[in-house]
């Protein structure tokens, strides 16, 4: 067990290594001059201040020249060093007015903060009534969950959101949107309250302060439901399908002829069994939660790195845009990552092999 | 008959087991698939009782639906004083301490997830049998028993071979000294090779453990040899019931002559000479089986009154039992 951890985490740096090489690949279909204008405020009326600025920074060399310069930075004579993601330069984003390591600091929290809101309860509850419904096969848990899995399979993202604004927000007025009220915000960021983790619900309790915890939630809610209710609807179908195939296979039957209580049989033989897929369909939906986020930040005016990353990308601000598709594809490689291990201590024969 | 002096361990009396259809929008039940219909037999205390028959005969829900593994529809089930299908929960529960089984595909029956160590453990563990080191000291007896080393109890099934696959099946199902194995064709996945050592060795343990088995095949060969009387079944009924020798020299009913003279002979001349019965046609839909004698579609010597009423599984010699008009 210990040495497949250690060989797959071997294969980290080469996965990172790969996707540093397609994302600054993309970069090289552009001319030196237009590289040059994603870097510069205000481009310079001075037609000479141009050659010099791309000889400066080696935009003129060949492409792996500029890689290395993009990852390692450059070195100047005094040891100075310019640049280098390696080193945690990701360079200056426009549309954010901040350097991009600080935005993905400041955003990243209230993404992540909406993303363990809206994946607890799905993997929790989602996977538990998965598996009534297909131990209750053609009950009416099991009815309602097919139903449910159908509607919340076809429903869009951004239909649902709309709608739900529209309802609780315009109309009810129960749940605003943005992240926490005015008179909170001042507290939460003020030197009283202390940030432990940076997740404001998390620190509202850590604080003591329940009032804060509650604001929070409030303006959580519909972004929650609406970045969750398609995993819901997956992971119910998902685990009820794959635990209807397993209580069909003969150890299942030979529990049942040892003497095993049902409860044991359920619980003990055959779903951890049926959590392979389930397993599997963690990992792609981590995918699928870092594309919600866009929309569901977009519609609810959150301010995550989905929102940071729209307005980046609609203001034409490329230099945060390489900022977050690397951080985008580090979280997907950590997720894979996570994902393979589940997948070997839930499965003995791949732990093997 | 020696038999008659036997002590009966499993009385079957009348079993049924019928599995709904349902149909159309509202899943009305449009019928029913008469798997076992009715059938009656004796098992005796250290005996083997070859259960035989085509694919789909109703044989393996037979032996499940005795285990109570499927509720049955109709029908009394005597098993050590008690009325099996009678009983529920825990106190089936406890029965199920005394009869195991031993199921057909070794690949399918044990828990990928779990160590060999666990899969002859658990029973030890849940009926509260031994505890902690003792089930460990049991299980590496009980892996000595059946020919496995014990020191492989901390390893997976997907690393074991077919046949040692199987041998842990046996381990696990001779766990808890169970009096009676239910071995639903136990042999027919593995190599031939394996499969006489895995019938060797279910003999020994049969020796050493007065064991009572219900052997399912459909492999006449292997049945004669292990078996010490011989059940034919056909389309959810048992046609004809005898000693093994009786059953091999003299059968009575028409099928059972048929599956007989199936089995190829290793001698060319031999072979040739004999008479050879083949069936015609396919086997009925047991959802909708032929009135009168279910076997009446196939039979070579069929009347009308094979059409008209069931015949009687009646026994016309001493210990041998047949359902079939015709036998006088």
């Amino acid at each position: 067990m210990i040495n497949y951890i250690i060989r797959r985490l071997l294969l980290v740096p080469l996965l990172l290594f790969g996707v540093t090489i397609l994302i600054f690949g993309m970069l090289s279909f552009l001319q030196p001059v237009e590289r040059l204008a994603l870097y510069m405020r205000d481009f310079p009326k001075n037609e000479k201040v141009v050659p010099a600025l791309i000889a400066k920074y080696d935009l003129d060399k060949p492409i792996y020249v500029q890689y290395w310069n993009w990852l390692w930075g450059k070195v100047d004579e005094t040891g100075k060093r310019d640049g280098g993601i390696l080193f945690g330069n990701f360079g200056y984003s426009r549309s954010a007015s901040q350097p991009v390591v600080e935005l993905i600091q400041r955003r990243f929290p209230a993404t992540l903060e909406l993303t363990i809101w809206a994946v607890a309860p799905v993997v929790l509850v989602g996977i538990w009534l998965g598996v009534q419904a297909a131990v209750h096969h053609n009950g009416w848990i099991d009815q309602a969950a097919r139903i449910f899995s159908i509607v919340g399979t076809s429903f869009p993202t951004f239909v649902f959101g709309l709608l739900m604004l529209m309802i609780f927000y315009a109309n009810l007025q129960w749940f605003p949107p943005g992240r926490l009220s005015d008179e909170f915000s001042k507290i939460v960021e003020s030197a009283t309250f202390h940030r432990y983790t940076t997740l404001i619900t998390f620190d509202a309790l850590l604080n003591g302060r329940f009032d804060i915890f509650l604001d929070a939630l409030r303006h959580l809610i519909m972004p929650i439901l609406t970045l969750s209710y398609i995993n819901w609807a997956t992971f119910l179908r998902v685990t009820r399908g794959s635990m209807l195939e397993t209580l069909r296979m003969e150890y299942v039957t030979t529990a049942r002829a040892k003497g095993l209580p049902e409860r044991d049989v359920i619980y003990k033989h055959a779903q951890p069994n049926a959590m392979l897929p389930v397993v599997t369909l963690a990992g792609f939906s981590v995918v699928g939660l870092l594309a919600g986020a866009v929309i569901t930040e977009t519609v609810f005016n959150y301010p995550g790195i989905g929102s940071a990353a729209v307005r980046a990308a609609t203001s034409l601000d490329v230099v945060a845009m390489l900022g977050f598709a690397l951080f985008d594809g580090f979280i997907l490689i950590v997720a894979a990552l996570v994902v393979d291990i589940l997948y070997a201590l839930v499965d003995p024969r791949v732990r093997l092999s | 008959m020696s038999n008659n002096n036997a002590e009966i361990l499993l009385k079957v009396e009348d079993l049924k087991m019928h599995f709904p259809i349902y149909r159309g929008v509202f899943q009305r039940q449009v019928g029913a698939v008469r798997a076992v219909d009715g059938i009656s037999f004796d098992v005796y205390r250290g005996e083997t009782l070859g259960l035989v028959g085509e694919s789909g005969c109703g044989k393996s829900t037979t032996g499940r639906t005795i285990l109570q593994l499927y509720k049955p529809t109709d029908g009394q089930i005597h098993f050590e004083g008690a009325d099996l299908v009678t009983l529920h929960g825990e106190e089936m529960r406890r029965m199920r301490r005394k009869m195991q089984m031993i199921f057909q595909d070794p690949y399918a029956s044990l828990n990928p997830r779990m160590t060999v160590e666990q899969i002859v453990g658990e029973p030890l563990m849940v009926h509260n049998v031994a505890t902690g080191k003792e089930i460990e000291e049991r299980v590496k007896h009980l892996l000595e028993l059946v020919g496995l080393n014990p020191a492989f109890s901390t390893r997976y099934p997907h690393e074991f071979s077919g046949g040692q696959r199987q041998r842990v099946g046996v381990a696990r199902a001779l766990a808890l000294q169970p009096s009676f194995i239910i071995c639903d064709e136990p042999i027919s996945a593995l190599d031939v090779s394996i499969q006489a050592q895995v019938v060797n060795l279910l003999e020994e343990l049969q020796e050493q453990f007065n064991l009572t088995y219900l052997f399912i095949a459909h492999d006449l060969s292997m049945v004669r040899h292990i078996s010490k009387r011989v059940a034919v079944m056909y389309l959810g009924v048992i046609v004809e019931l005898t000693d093994r020798d009786e059953l091999y020299s003299s059968p009575l009913h028409p099928y059972t002559q048929a599956l007989l003279s199936a089995v190829p002979i290793p001698d060319p001349l031999l072979d040739a000479q004999r008479k050879r019965t083949i069936l015609e046609g396919d086997v009925p839909s047991p959802a909708n089986p032929p009135s009168g004698c279910r076997f009446r579609t196939r039979c070579p010597i069929a009347q009308s009154l094979c059409a008209e009423s069931r015949p009687e599984f009646r026994e016309v010699k001493p210990g041998h039992f047949v359902a079939c008009h015709l036998v006088k």
